[in-house]
């Protein structure tokens, strides 16, 4: 067994005057260096008629800032050999880049540059229009975003986690260059941000840069808090998809606990337990995953005996309570009435009798694992920081980890009953319109 | 500076019953381990009538070793903190195992288990052609799949071991039995031919000796080979798939190209970056995305393999855009050819690939696979120690002509899968 305990790399955290908020991670013997820089705005800070905007803004920032035209960044970053990037969630949106560590100059400029000055330019946002749009077709394709794309917007009748963070085809369409510029200038600033820096350094001397790049930078971004509260839901609610493809599809969602909440750890148990890995501490070497697991309970009551191809579960903890999800991929000729069947009979099989306790204890033993080594190399010491530092703090990953380990087989079963009742409950169908080309 | 020579070079050590050991020492400061078996197994080997069979053994492999059932032995791999993963090409089948550089003869273990002695059990062999069935069914009807099969079953003649995807057929997936498994590892992993490559902290001597306890009992009699027919011109240079009701359209242009062996690669290489490979900086990107807003992805791939390989330029975009978007694409490939690149482009993209490579150490499974590329293609020991100074000796003309064989636009084909009517 691997050694015990989250081990992130030493670190220093420190907040400048006008509110941004610093991570410093040094790795002596890294080639590398990582920087992160993580907002504290998403797709839950848009509002109907202009979702999909902090997406829109993520591309925007690849698209020119005063010290960086059109392209540059991209070019600066790649030039001497590093990989750039960036992703938004409903909570957050993080911009990424990884350069040799003798470089690491070129993406705190970047940063820096482009943190409260991107440019927006209209000509740029509607080049960038066709390419959103494209984006998202290229999701489209796939029945399991279109369902779970379906499934939040029947959870969610006020509260903005109903819409994807692509955002509306039609706000798509319709946002101008104005309204992206007045989202951007309203919470795109370094009271909303947290910068980490992991990788070859040496901590002096970079905080020093840090402090000099970034504190000319005025305070701001506006209040990110969302006051849309969703009520408990009543009864089911359900749909039925179809569209191309081959296979039938299911995703069953139930309202989960908020981060924070003090039933999240068992939640994140009962994931473990019934999907086979917990996002946030699963194995492997590379970025976390939601993986099967041969002795988790849906894989045995689904896969194992021929009704699904796939079958996982998902909990992600938010910032405001969300949905605790299980999706099944059918085998080819098994209709969707006896998989869901068998996705109750699992679920209600685990509120009623709760886990045994060696099953807590596989469970305890894969989390384990799952945060062993999960601290190699400066990008994803950069990315696990940062998300638990945007999420709550660095240490937050430390206090949950252990707060999971702490959790009884009877705290999972009560989870269980409480998460598992039909008020809240969403249903999405997928079945396939017909054999469409199979040789 | 960290001094990078370390995971950058690797040994060639002795041969074990026909099993070659390789060794990489991990980047500095490394808490992990990996170690990959490859051998002579990929779908390129299915016999006839049995296609499919090589990944369903494969995904088999890593599920139930030894002592261990599936359930037992993913509870053993959880307890040392480790993981089991594999790969199948045409040419070739990958087994890896990753974990705490402090269980790395445990490890060792569970690899040789998982190559010598799989269990292949019934039910997890009724399980894995459930998901290969499901994975066929898929692959026609996702546009994204479907145009790659396409392409690829345009470019290769019938029996050529790069023409197919390896999940074989529905009638072959239906008669491949355990028997059929049983024989397909019996030739293909525990014969000659196949190498341990090791990434870890040990020394070369050792690890041979920790190897050699693990993998004793392999067939010393040399591998199989695989048949290669010769690859002539396409048939057909346009192949469209109407996939009605999908939101997207698939677009791929390519064709054969050149051997992973050849002389004119690192040329090559860098005429796939500036085509595609090297994402942002890349033409493609730049045109269809940047300038032409036509599409999300835009970028080619060159897949250079021991035998041969094939090129691929490809976008993914509106069911009105599409036309736009196959011009540009046979433009820019043409364009490397027929127009010599300017020195300040070619040395950017040069010194981009070069300045990539400590990227590729950041941890040890990221340098375990420069080890697994190098020595698959029996190339030298400080193979990626002198990769820079092969870049930088391609000039713009060696560029243009090493396109002109590995990126030839004059015998591409374009496909396109997605709502195109």
């Amino acid at each position: 067994m691997p050694r015990d305990g989250v081990r992130q790399p030493p670190h220093r955290t420190f907040e400048l005057p006008n509110g941004l908020r610093v991570v410093l991670a040094p790795i002596p013997h890294s080639p590398t260096a990582s920087v992160w820089v993580w907002y504290r705005v998403g797709s839950k800070n848009e509002r109907p008629g202009i979702t999909g905007a902090s997406h829109w803004v993520e591309h925007m920032l690849f698209e020119g800032s005063p010290r960086y035209g059109k392209g540059e960044i991209d070019r600066a970053i790649v030039r001497v050999g590093g990989e750039l990037n960036a992703f938004t969630d409903t909570d957050f949106t993080a911009y990424f880049s990884t350069v040799p560590r003798e470089h690491l100059s070129v993406p705190l400029d970047i940063e820096s540059d482009r943190m409260t000055r991107a440019l927006i330019a209209d000509e740029e946002v509607e080049r960038e229009r066709t390419i959103i749009h494209s984006e998202r077709e290229g999701n489209e394709n796939w029945p399991e975003f279109r369902v779970e794309e379906e499934l939040y917007q029947l959870a969610f009748r006020i509260h903005p986690y109903r819409w994807d963070a692509l955002g509306h085809r039609e706000d798509i369409a319709r946002m101008t260059p104005a309204e992206l510029r007045e989202y951007y200038h309203r919470f795109y600033g370094t009271r909303n941000a947290t910068l980490v820096v992991a990788g070859g350094f040496e901590i002096d001397a970079i905080r020093a840069e840090v402090t000099e790049r970034f504190s000319p930078l005025p305070a701001t971004g506006e209040d990110v808090a969302v006051r849309e509260v969703e009520p408990p839901g009543r009864g089911e609610r359900r749909a039925e998809l179809s569209g191309p493809g081959t296979t039938p599809y299911i995703q069953i969602g139930w309202r989960s606990p908020a981060l924070g909440d003090r039933a999240t750890p068992a939640t994140m148990v009962l994931d473990t337990l019934l999907g086979g890995e917990t996002r946030m501490f699963s194995a492997g070497a590379g970025w976390w995953r939601s993986a099967e697991h041969p002795s988790a309970r849906l894989y045995r009551a689904l896969v194992d005996t021929g009704l699904a191809v796939r079958a996982t579960s998902e909990f992600r903890p938010k910032f405001f309570p969300s949905l605790f999800t299980v999706q099944a991929l059918a085998t080819p000729g098994v209709g969707l009435d006896r998989l869901e069947r068998e996705i109750e009979r699992t679920v209600a099989s685990v509120a009623r009798r709760g886990p045994t306790r060696s099953e807590v204890e596989e469970v305890r033993t894969r989390i384990r694992r799952g945060a062993a080594l999960a601290y190699e190399g400066a990008s994803r010491t950069g990315f696990r920081l940062g998300y638990f530092s945007v999420l709550r703090s660095p240490a937050y990953e430390g206090e949950l980890y252990r707060a999971i380990l702490r959790v009884t087989p009877q705290a999972v079963r009560e989870q269980a009953r409480a998460l598992f009742t039909d008020d809240g409950k969403v249903t999405v169908r997928y079945t396939p319109t017909g054999k469409e080309n199979d040789d | 500076m960290t001094d990078p020579a370390g995971p950058l070079t690797f040994q060639y050590g002795t041969e074990i019953d026909g099993l070659r050991v390789v060794h990489q020492p991990p980047p500095p400061g490394s808490a992990s381990f990996s170690a990959t078996y490859v051998g002579p197994a990929g779908w390129g080997f299915d016999p006839s009538g049995s296609e499919g069979v090589a990944r369903l053994v494969n995904q088999l492999v890593t599920s139930a070793a030894g002592r261990f059932d599936r359930v037992a032995l993913a509870r053993h791999l959880d307890r040392l903190g480790a993981t089991l993963s594999r790969q199948a090409a045409p040419e070739s089948g990958e087994v890896t195992v990753w974990g705490p550089a402090a269980e790395w003869e445990r490890l060792l273990g569970i690899l040789s288990d998982a190559v010598l002695r799989p269990r292949f059990d019934p039910s997890d062999i009724a399980r894995a052609r459930r998901q290969a069935r499901e994975r066929q069914l898929r692959e026609q009807t996702q546009p994204a799949s479907r145009a790659v099969v396409e392409l690829l079953r345009a470019i290769f003649p019938k029996g050529h071991p790069y023409r197919e995807s390896g999940l074989g057929n529905p009638r072959s997936l239906g008669r491949i039995d355990r028997h059929d498994m049983l024989r397909f590892h019996r030739t293909h992993y525990s014969s000659g031919g196949a190498l341990l490559v090791i990434t870890g902290a040990a020394r070369l001597g050792t690890v041979e000796r920790v190897a050699r306890r693990w993998f004793r009992g392999f067939d010393s009699r040399s591998g199989p080979v695989l048949a290669v027919p010769p690859v002539g011109r396409p048939a057909t240079r346009e192949r469209t798939i109407d996939l009605p009701g999908r939101s997207q359209v698939e677009v791929r242009l390519g064709g054969v190209s050149i051997p992973r062996s050849h002389p004119e690669y690192p040329a090559a290489f860098l005429a796939n970056e500036i085509l595609g490979g090297r994402a942002m900086l890349s033409r493609l990107f730049q045109r269809v995305r940047e300038q032409g807003g036509l599409a999300y992805h835009a970028s080619s791939e060159l897949e250079a393999m021991r035998y041969g390989g094939h090129w691929t330029a490809q976008a993914g975009t509106g069911p009105d855009r599409w036309r736009k978007v196959v011009t540009m694409l046979r433009e820019e490939v043409e364009r490397l050819t027929k127009t010599t690149l300017p020195a300040s482009d070619l040395r950017l993209i040069r010194e981009s690939a070069i300045g990539q490579i400590p990227l590729a150490l950041e941890s040890t499974s990221d340098a375990h696979e420069l080890a697994v590329e190098a020595a698959y293609h029996g190339l030298p020991e400080d193979y990626w120690l002198k990769w820079p100074a092969q870049l930088r000796a391609v000039g713009p003309e060696d560029l243009r002509h090493a396109a002109s064989v590995a990126l030839d636009a004059r015998t591409a084909v374009t496909v396109l899968a997605g709502p195109v009517r």
